[in-house]
C-alpha cells in the first residue's frame, strides 16, 4: 500500500501562500485556521529560505498518542485523521505535535475549544466518503476522487509534493542531483523510515 | 532578471525559471534594488540603484564588447547600428557603472562573465525597467544586450516581458490606447482608412464623429496622466477639458501622484466605473458623480485571451452571470445602442464573441493574427494534452504541426503561429521569422557611415526565394493576399532586416543614463541631465528638464520605489475583498531599512508619514527589514481606502468594503514620466519620512 | 583497472561538478546545515526535549486518575464497612460554629466545585462517555463552572485562613490518622479545624486558585507551547490530588460522621463532638 506523504523542496518554495489559500478556499475553512503555513527564514537577507507546513502526517504520531479518546486514528495509507464527531478538543495533540498541525476554532458556549480541525491531506474524514456531512465538517475529499491534495496540486513552482512516499522521494532525488543541493524540512522527524 | 519580482508578480512563470536553473543549470542573475523573494533565489543578486539600469545594461554591453565576448557573425549578418551603438557604450566603464549605479565593478564583469560563458540566455523584465522617466532607453538596452550576445530569434533566448495578467498582451494588441488603432496601425489617414474597410463603415462618418480631423491623427491623453486634462495643473493641448472618465476593469489606484487624480474626480461631471467590485475609485469620488455598473468577471463570460508569449487561448464561460451584473460585452452593446450606431457598430458582428475575434482577424495584419479564427482558437483549447510542453508543437491529433495557442504572427488560416520571433532556421511557413524591415533599406548615420538596413547575404529563412536581406512587400499591412503570396515564396512579407541598436526616430538614438527627475545624486545631474520638457506630449505640457532640481534630495533624502505583494492583484479590488487574502495580507507598510528606522526613531509595527515633494503625504505601517538599502524605501501599491491618514470606507457601497483597507501608495509617488510612452515614473521617486 | 578508471573518471567529473556547483550555489554566506538548525529552532521550538517528555506524560497519565479514583473510593467505601459512620449524642449544648458568611461561601464553593469535579472527571474519562457534543458541553461547564468557583474560593480563603494556620499537633493528627481507624471516639489533637480538614482548605483555595490560573491559560491557549504544557501538567497533579480530598470531605461530611452536614447548614455543632473532634478549640470555647 502506497504510503501518503507530504515534501516541501525548500529551493524551490518561494512563499507564495498559495497553497495556503488554495487549502482554505477549497475546504472553506473559517478564517483564523491554517490548517497550512508558510514560514519564512531570513527574510530579506541573503539565505532567505521558506517552506510550507501542514500536519505530516507521522507515522507514529504523537498526536494519536495523546489523544484521550482515540478520535485520531491512522488510515491504512498513513493517512492521519480526526473524527470531528467525537474529539473533546482537549488541545492534548496541539501540545504534543512538533509542527503545530491541530487548530482549535472557537464558538462554543464561554468561546471554547471546538472539535480539533487540521490538514486531512483532501481525504476527508470518517463521515461517508462524498456525504454533505464530510464536506461540512473536513471538507474536500480528492483523495477518493483520484486527485493530489489542493495545496501540492495549486503548488506554483511544484515545490509542494504530495503523494505515495516513494515516488515523491525519487522525485526530490532526481532534482537533487541534478541541481547538486537539496533541502526538505522535517521529512526526517516525521517519518522515521 | 532585471527589474521584475516575479517570485511575487508571476509565481507561476517562476517554475519554468526554477526548472532551467535546476536542469540546464542556467545561472538565475536578479538585479533589482530590493532584495526580493526572486533574488532570495539568484544565483548572483545585483543591488542596484533605481533608475540606473540603462547605466548597469550599457556598463554590461561595453564589458563584453571590451572582452570580444560578442556575437560577431550575429552581428555582422543581423544587426545594424553596431558602431555607433558601440560608442556610446564606450563610456560606460566598470568604473563608471559602479558611480553611477552603486554595482560593484568586480560583480559587473562577474554578471558580464555568466552572460557570456552561459548562452542562450534570455532577460526577463517588468516594471522595474519601463516605469522611469528614460523607460523606453531602458528596454531598448536589455534588446542590445541580448542582439550583441546573438541571443535573439533562438530557443531559450530573446526578450521575455512578463504583463501584468493573462490578458495585458491582448489588450495591447488591440490598443487599448490612446496612440494607435488596433494592431499597432498608429493615428494616420491610411490605417484609419484600413479599418473603416474593415469595419464596415465609411471613413466620412468616422471622421464627423470627432471634434475635428486634427483629433483623428492626434494622441490622445494617457492612462498616467488623463487627470491633467480635467484639473489643468500642466497645460493641456486640447480644445476642452476633459468631463467625463469610464473606468472599465481599471484601478486608478496605480496611477502616480493619485491625490492630483482625486481633485480630478471631484471636479469631473461623472465618473462611470465598470467593475464587478465598487473599487478604490468609487470610494475616492466625493461629489455626487460616481455611476457603478456591475460587471461580470472573467468567468461568467467568453473570448479569447493573449498571454505574453503571444498565445491565444479560448477562456469558456464557467457560470452565468451573478445577480444583476451584466458581461462586458452587454454593457458595451447597451452604450451602443443608447448612443444610436449599434447598425455601424454591429456591422460584421452577428454573434458575439466569435463575430468579434473574427473581425480582429480581418483587421490585424500587421501582427499576423489573421490566422486567429474563433474555432481554430477553441480547437486548440480543446486539445492542449495534444501539444509538446518544451517546442509547444503537436504531435498528431486534430492541431498536428501547429504550435499552442498560434502565437503571432499566424499569417494565414493554415499557417502554425510563430513560437520564437525573428527565428531564421525555420521557414517562414512552419514559424520562422527575420527581423521587420521597418525603416527603409539604407540609413546614412551623423558621422557620414551608410549602412544598409536589411540582413547579410546567404541570411534568410530555409525555403525563401532571396537568400539575403529583402525589403518589406508593399501593401502587405493592408491586404491578405500579399502575405499570402509573401509566405507561398517563402519569405517574411515585412522583409528581411536587420535589427536597429541605432534608432534614429528616438529622443537618444543609443540609449544613453539620464538622472530621475528626483534624483538622489544631485551631482550626477549635470553630467547625466534629463530632456528639455516636452509641451505637447500626449496632449499634456510635460516637464523634464525644469522639473530636474538638483536641491530638491536635501529636502527629500529618501528613494521611494513600489511594487507588487503576492497576495494582492493590481489596485487590489478583487484581493482585498477576498477573506483570505485579507487574512495574509491585512494591512498596507513600508518597508524600512534598519539603520533609517534607528535614525528615524521608527519602530518596527509604528506607524510614520511618507511624504512626497507634491505635496502627497501617507501613513503607514513601517515593516523594518534588510530587504531595501539604506536609502529606499518601498511601498506596495495594492491598498486603497484611505486617503491621507483618514478612512474612505464610509464611502463604499453598504456591505462592500473590503477586508483589507490602507493607503494608496501612489499618493506619493512622484512626478516623472517616460519621453516617449509617457509612463509614470513610480520606480525612481524622493520621499521624505516623518514619525507619526 | 576498474579502479583506475573510476579514479579517473573522478578525477575529471569532480572538478566539473564543483565548477557546477559554485554556480549553482544558493546565494549568499549561509550553509544548509544552519538553515536547517535555523527552520528547526524556529518551527520545533523545544519539542524535541519537551515534546517527547510530554507525550510520555500523557499516556502514562491517562491511567492515574483511574486508579486514584478506584483506590479512594475502594479504601473509603472499606472503611465505612469496618467502622461504620461516626454519631453523636445530641444531647449536649450546641457550640455556634459556623457563621452566616462562612456557610454561604462553602455552599457556593462546593456546588462549583462538584460540578468542577464531575466535568473534569467526564472529560478525562470521555472515552467512556463516547465524547463528542456531550463532554463538550461538559467541557464548557468545566470552564464557566470555573469561573463561578474563583470568587468563592477568594471569599471563603478569606473567611476562615485565620482558624487554617498549620499547627504543631496537625502532625500528631496524622500519626493517629485523626482517630478514624479506631471505633471507639477517643479525643484527636486539633483545633477548631483538624489537620484533615486545614488540607483540604488550602487545597481547595489556594490550590484551587492555581487550578483557576492553569485552566484560565489552557483556555486561553494562546501562550507557547512549552508553557501550555507546564501548565496542564500542574492542572493534571492537582486535579489528582484534588479529586482525591474531595471525595474524602464527600464521605466524612455525608457518611462517616452523622450530623456534619445539618451543622454545616445550622451554623452548630453538638459540643460532645467538638470536645472530640476539636478539643483544642473546644478547650478554648469552654473558657470564654
Amino acid at each position: 500500500m502506497a504510503r501518503m506523504k507530504f515534501l516541501c523542496d525548500m529551493e524551490r518554495c518561494i512563499a507564495c501562500h498559495g497553497c495556503v489559500v488554495a487549502c482554505k478556499e477549497g475546504h472553506q475553512l473559517p478564517v483564523g485556521i491554517n490548517r497550512r503555513r508558510v514560514i519564512i527564514i531570513n527574510e530579506g537577507k541573503p539565505g532567505e529560505k521558506s517552506i510550507s507546513i501542514a500536519c505530516m502526517h507521522c507515522s507514529d504520531a504523537p498526536c494519536i498518542a495523546v489523544c484521550p479518546i482515540g478520535a485520531l486514528y491512522q488510515r491504512e495509507d498513513g493517512i492521519v485523521l480526526v473524527n470531528k464527531e467525537v474529539c473533546i478538543g482537549c488541545g492534548y495533540c496541539f501540545m504534543a505535535c512538533p509542527f503545530g498541525a491541530p487548530q482549535f476554532p472557537r464558538g462554543n458556549a464561554f468561546g471554547a475549544r471546538g472539535a480539533m480541525d487540521k490538514c486531512t491531506f483532501c481525504a476527508g474524514g470518517p463521515a461517508p466518503t462524498f456525504s454533505e456531512k464530510e464536506r461540512r465538517l473536513y471538507g474536500q475529499n480528492r483523495i477518493a476522487e483520484g486527485k493530489v491534495p489542493l495545496c501540492a496540486g495549486m503548488c506554483s513552482t511544484k515545490a509542494l509534493l504530495a503523494g505515495d512516499g516513494a515516488v515523491i522521494a525519487d522525485i526530490f532525488r532526481e532534482r537533487v542531483a541534478r541541481r547538486g543541493s537539496g533541502q526538505a524540512w522535517g521529512w526526517a522527524k516525521a517519518y522515521k523510515e | 532578471m532585471i527589474g521584475s519580482n516575479a517570485a511575487e508578480a508571476h509565481p507561476v512563470a517562476l517554475q519554468h525559471i526554477l526548472y532551467a536553473k535546476e536542469v540546464n543549470g542556467a545561472p538565475l542573475i536578479v538585479v533589482d534594488p530590493r532584495f526580493t523573494k526572486l533574488a532570495a533565489k539568484a544565483t548572483e543578486y545585483v543591488r542596484i540603484r533605481p533608475g540606473t539600469d540603462t547605466a548597469f545594461l550599457m556598463g554590461l554591453i561595453n564589458y563584453i564588447i571590451e572582452n570580444d565576448w560578442h556575437d560577431k557573425e550575429f552581428i555582422r549578418t543581423r544587426v545594424a547600428g553596431f558602431e555607433e551603438m558601440r560608442k556610446v557604450a564606450a563610456h560606460y566603464t566598470p568604473e563608471v557603472v559602479e558611480d553611477i549605479t552603486g554595482v560593484p565593478k568586480e560583480q559587473l564583469a562577474r554578471v558580464a562573465k555568466l552572460l557570456a560563458t552561459h548562452r542562450p540566455g534570455t532577460v526577463i523584465w517588468c516594471m522595474g525597467i519601463t516605469q522611469h522617466h528614460i523607460g523606453s532607453s531602458n528596454t531598448r538596452a536589455c534588446c542590445i544586450l541580448q542582439l550583441v550576445l546573438g541571443n535573439m530569434g533562438v530557443s531559450g533566448g530573446g526578450t521575455n516581458i512578463f504583463r501584468g495578467h493573462d490578458n495585458v498582451q491582448g489588450a495591447t494588441d488591440v490598443c487599448v490606447l490612446s496612440h494607435s488603432l488596433p494592431a499597432y496601425y498608429g493615428l494616420k489617414e491610411g490605417s484609419w482608412k484600413h479599418w473603416c474597410k474593415v469595419w464596415g463603415v465609411a471613413f466620412e462618418w468616422i471622421k464627423s464623429r470627432f471634434h475635428s480631423k486634427e483629433y483623428m491623427h492626434k494622441k490622445g491623453f494617457t492612462l498616467a496622466r488623463w487627470y491633467e486634462g480635467v484639473i489643468q495643473e500642466d497645460k493641456i493641448n486640447q480644445y476642452t477639458p476633459i468631463r467625463a472618465v469610464v473606468f472599465w476593469g481599471c484601478a486608478s489606484n496605480s496611477q502616480s501622484q493619485y491625490h492630483k487624480l482625486k481633485k480630478a474626480l471631484d471636479k469631473l461631471d461623472l465618473v462611470v466605473i465598470i467593475d464587478p467590485f465598487p473599487t478604490t475609485t468609487a470610494a475616492m469620488c466625493e461629489k455626487d458623480n460616481v455611476y457603478l455598473l456591475p460587471s461580470t468577471s472573467q468567468y461568467e463570460t467568453e473570448g479569447s485571451v493573449t498571454s505574453s508569449s503571444r498565445q491565444a487561448q479560448w477562456r469558456y464561460k464557467v457560470v452565468d452571470p451573478l445577480y444583476e451584473s451584466k458581461t462586458d460585452y452587454e454593457i458595451m452593446e447597451e452604450f451602443v445602442k443608447r448612443f444610436g450606431f449599434a447598425d455601424k457598430f454591429y456591422k460584421n458582428i452577428k454573434k458575439v464573441p466569435e463575430d468579434v475575434t473574427r473581425e480582429i482577424a480581418r483587421g490585424a495584419l500587421t501582427i499576423g493574427l489573421c490566422g486567429w479564427l474563433p474555432e481554430r482558437i477553441k480547437k486548440h483549447t480543446d486539445n492542449w494534452h495534444t501539444f509538446d510542453i518544451d517546442t509547444l508543437q503537436a504531435k498528431g491529433g486534430p492541431c498536428d504541426g501547429e504550435y499552442y495557442g498560434l502565437p503571432w504572427p499566424c499569417w494565414t488560416e493554415t499557417h502554425p503561429g510563430t513560437p520564437i520571433l525573428y527565428d531564421i532556421s525555420k521557414p517562414v511557413a512552419k514559424g520562422g521569422l527575420p527581423f521587420r524591415a521597418r525603416f527603409g533599406t539604407e540609413f546614412t548615420y551623423p558621422d557620414g557611415r551608410k549602412e544598409n538596413l536589411l540582413a547579410a547575404p546567404g541570411v534568410a529563412n530555409p525555403g525563401s526565394e532571396v537568400r539575403g536581406g529583402y525589403p518589406e512587400f508593399p501593401g502587405w499591412k493592408t491586404d491578405i493576399n500579399v502575405i499570402k503570396k509573401a509566405i507561398k515564396r517563402g519569405m517574411a512579407p515585412f522583409g528581411n532586416a536587420r535589427a536597429r541598436c541605432y534608432c534614429w526616430n528616438f529622443p537618444d538614438p543609443v540609449p544613453v543614463h539620464r538622472e530621475p527627475l528626483h534624483s538622489p545624486r544631485p551631482e550626477l545631474i549635470q553630467k547625466y541631465p534629463t530632456y528639455p520638457d516636452k509641451p505637447d506630449h500626449y496632449r499634456v505640457y510635460t516637464r523634464f528638464a525644469s522639473e530636474q532640481k538638483p536641491e530638491l534630495a536635501r529636502e527629500f533624502p529618501l528613494v521611494l520605489i513600489t511594487g507588487r505583494m503576492v497576495e494582492h492583484m493590481g489596485g487590489g479590488a478583487e484581493t482585498r475583498s477576498n477573506k483570505y487574502l485579507a487574512e495574509l495580507a491585512p494591512e498596507m507598510y513600508a518597508e524600512i531599512n534598519v539603520k533609517v528606522a534607528n535614525d528615524y526613531g521608527i519602530r518596527d509595527g509604528e506607524y510614520f508619514w511618507i511624504e512626497s515633494p507634491e505635496g502627497g503625504r501617507i501613513k503607514v505601517k513601517a515593516k523594518v527589514t534588510d530587504r531595501v538599502d539604506e536609502r529606499t524605501i518601498f511601498l506596495p501599491f495594492h491598498f486603497g481606502g484611505y486617503f491621507m491618514g483618514k478612512s474612505l470606507a464610509a464611502n463604499y457601497p453598504e456591505g462592500h468594503v473590503p477586508y483589507a483597507l490602507g493607503e494608496p501608495a501612489n499618493i506619493v509617488t512622484n512626478y516623472g514620466y517616460d519621453i516617449i510612452t509617457q509612463i509614470q515614473a513610480t520606480k525612481e521617486g524622493l520621499c521624505r519620512i516623518k514619525k507619526a | 583497472m576498474v579502479k583506475k578508471i573510476l579514479t579517473l573518471l573522478m578525477l575529471v567529473l569532480l572538478p566539473a561538478k564543483t565548477i557546477g556547483a559554485e554556480i549553482l550555489r544558493p546565494y549568499g554566506p549561509v550553509s544548509p546545515v544552519e538553515t536547517l538548525r535555523k527552520l528547526n529552532h524556529l518551527l520545533l521550538g523545544n519539542w524535541p526535549d519537551e515534546g517527547r517528555e510530554f507525550i510520555s506524560f500523557i499516556v502514562a497519565f491517562k491511567n492515574y486518575y483511574f486508579y486514584v479514583l478506584i483506590g479512594v473510593l475502594g479504601v473509603l467505601f472499606l472503611h465505612y464497612l469496618i467502622f461504620g459512620p461516626r454519631r453523636f449524642e445530641h444531647r449536649g449544648e450546641r457550640i455556634f460554629y459556623y457563621g452566616l458568611f462562612t456557610r454561604l461561601v462553602h455552599w457556593g464553593a462546593a456546588l462549583s466545585m462538584t460540578l468542577l469535579v464531575f466535568s473534569g472527571l467526564a472529560t478525562l474519562f470521555a472515552k467512556i462517555l463516547g465524547g463528542g457534543s456531550l463532554v463538550m458541553s461538559l467541557r464548557s461547564l468545566h470552564v464557566g463552572a470555573a469561573f463561578a468557583f474563583a470568587p468563592f474560593a477568594i471569599l471563603l480563603f478569606l473567611a476562615l485562613v485565620k482558624d487554617m494556620v498549620p499547627a504543631f499537633y496537625d502532625l500528631k493528627w496524622f500519626l493517629v490518622m485523626g482517630g478514624y481507624l479506631s471505633r471507639q471516639p477517643r479525643p484527636v489533637p486539633a483545633g477548631k479545624f483538624n489537620a484533615g480538614q486545614k488540607m483540604w482548605f488550602w487545597l481547595g483555595t489556594a490550590g484551587g486558585l492555581v487550578m483557576f490560573y492553569t485552566g484560565y491559560k489552557l483556555y486561553q491557549f494562546t501562550a507557547p507551547v512549552s508553557f501550555l504544557r507546564e501548565m496542564l501538567k500542574i492542572h493534571l497533579y492537582l486535579g489528582l490530588a484534588v479529586l482525591a480530598l474531595y471525595f474524602i470531605h464527600l464521605y466524612m461530611s455525608l457518611v462517616a460522621i452523622k450530623g456534619a452536614l445539618k451543622s454545616m447548614l445550622s451554623g452548630y455543632k453538638d459540643s460532645e463532638e467538638v470536645a472530640l473532634m476539636h478539643p483544642k478549640y473546644y478547650e478554648k470555647v469552654s473558657k470564654d
